[in-house]
């Protein structure tokens, strides 16, 4: 029988009972997110022109836009945050963000079975230059 | 004797992933092993026939959660091969840092399941509290822990500033300095030794003949790792392939803590040899579509991995193959686990570090 004392496991293991714990207390202390984390990707429809550009080029297809109806939906379940659509988005309209989607929405989908995190935006009137012209 | 079989899996205590073992045992006594595929095939490479070539990357780093990254190098690598793409340096030297990264936490996380399987649950935890650190790494510069989307066909997305690069060589000297601690452990450690020496011995003929490769042949005494073919830049880099002449359980344990200091090592002389300056080129622009067939041969942490792609110059390519390096490990899984106990087959059968999402696709 070794010698408990001379495993070379001991030392650490007796550190460890005066170390502090290596984990956080989740969740009342969240760790910071890196700045490059790939979140979520974040619409802003103020500057979008509808070009369908992120939609065409979305590997999971998780964007649905139309010209036409002036509509933009993101499917936050479908998207794997690969920054594609962020890339190709001309007007800067799209950005990744580094908070995640929440938990919830992931509980959600799983147990409610629907996709409450797709989110819309439908921008109905036209601003007023083009909307002048036609007349 | 009689003869029992013992259905080992699709859930099993060694390792969350579905493998398929009949064990026909003779009292305790594992005389034969019967093994089943399939039961987490998802189908990844048929999907290139409706796949975009330039998004299939995305799906090859999803066939296994571990290798992600040089799924989708290897991907990203062949189609370069067939459509002559000339990669930037800066991406080749960056694209090595985040592979041997890979190595790191790939080896970390397997001497943590290792040792859970043989019962040093204590050891398990510090293994996977250093391959945290790996993961926060990966996460500051790829944007993600599992899944790094980084590679794409013709370099890189992100580059990583020379700053950055120094401090995570420093990071990783002060891991090294800590992993060594752990190392002596597994090294000097009885239990460990009482559980694992001698145990499912490999023989350098038995695992030239099954075809073993990786960490299983090196620990066999077959000095085979695809890195000493000098591709992907490897030639720049000054390494000796690690080597166990043992071919026991306890010699993949060894071979796999010397690949961690190893990689370790590696990433110091990436970070010193790189060009230095930021705001160079990381990503050559490729305009055309693929037509051709190529072979890519890369060093995972399991292993050699082989890739063919034939393209055929549409968007969509004709073929997608991936021979993963666990596939080529489980006849020599097979031979080792007839004639010991079945007490002993978690252990064998953790030592090849099986990946059955890799093996399945």
């Amino acid at each position: 029988m070794a010698n408990p004392l001379s495993l070379p496991m001991s030392r650490r293991a007796l550190r460890n009972l005066v170390a502090r714990p290596a984990t956080r207390r989740y969740p009342a202390e969240v760790r910071p997110r890196f700045p490059g984390a790939r979140g979520q990707v974040v619409f802003d429809p103020s500057t979008c022109v509808f070009c369908n550009l992120c939609a065409r080029r979305c590997p999971a297809a998780a964007i649905e836009c139309s010209r036409e109806e002036r509509s933009f939906a993101l499917d936050q379940m479908r998207c794997i945050t690969c920054g594609v659509c962020v890339e190709v988005c001309n007007k800067h309209s799209l950005s990744m963000s580094p908070e995640p989607r929440p938990a919830h929405a992931v509980h959600d989908a799983s147990v409610g079975g629907g996709r409450p995190r797709r989110q819309e935006w439908r921008l109905a009137e036209r601003p007023a230059a083009g909307a002048g012209s036609g007349a | 004797m009689k003869r029992t079989i013992v259905p080992l899996g699709p859930q099993h205590p060694v390792l969350p992933e579905p493998l398929v073992l009949d064990l026909v045992l003779e009292d305790e006594r594992v005389v034969d092993a019967v093994p089943t595929i399939g039961y987490i095939h998802r189908g990844l490479e048929a999907m290139v026939e409706k796949v975009e070539y330039t998004e299939m990357g995305f799906v090859a780093e999803r066939i296994c959660g571990i290798c992600s990254f040089m799924h989708g190098m290897g991907f990203c690598a062949s189609i370069e091969d067939i459509m002559g793409v000339e990669v930037p340096e800066r991406a080749r030297w960056l694209r090595l840092v985040w592979a041997e990264l890979s190595r790191i936490q790939s080896h970390l996380l397997w001497l943590g399941l290792g040792s859970d399987a043989f019962g040093f649950e204590n050891l398990f935890m510090h293994c996977w509290r250093m391959r945290e650190e790996i993961l926060d790494i990966f996460e500051a510069t790829t944007g993600g822990r599992i899944i790094f989307s980084v590679n794409r066909i013709g370099g890189v997305k992100r580059d990583i500033a020379d700053s950055e690069l120094a401090g995570i060589a420093e990071r990783l000297r002060a891991l090294g300095e800590r992993f060594a601690e752990i190392a002596r452990v597994f090294r000097a450690d009885p239990s460990i030794h009482h559980r694992l020496a001698g145990v499912g011995v490999l023989p350098a003929g038995e695992a030239l003949a099954a075809g073993a490769v990786g960490p299983m042949a090196r620990a066999s005494g077959l000095a085979t790792d695809t890195r000493l073919l000098g591709t992907h830049g490897y030639d720049r880099l000054d390494f000796e392939p690690v080597v166990e002449a043992g071919g026991d359980c306890l010699a993949r344990v060894l071979v796999r803590l010397r690949e961690v200091e190893q990689s370790i090592d590696l990433i110091r002389q990436l970070v010193d040899r790189m060009p230095k300056g930021d705001g160079q080129p990381i990503e050559t622009r490729v305009r055309g579509l693929p037509d051709g067939e190529t072979f890519m041969r890369l060093e995972q942490p399991r292993g050699e991995v082989v890739y063919y792609l034939k393209a055929n110059g549409t968007k969509y390519l004709e073929r997608f193959r991936a021979r993963t390096p666990t596939f080529a490990n489980i006849p020599a899984m097979i031979s080792l686990v007839r004639g010991h106990d079945l007490a002993d087959v978690p252990n064998i059968i953790l030592t090849i570090d099986p990946c059955i999402s890799c093996t399945e696709r």
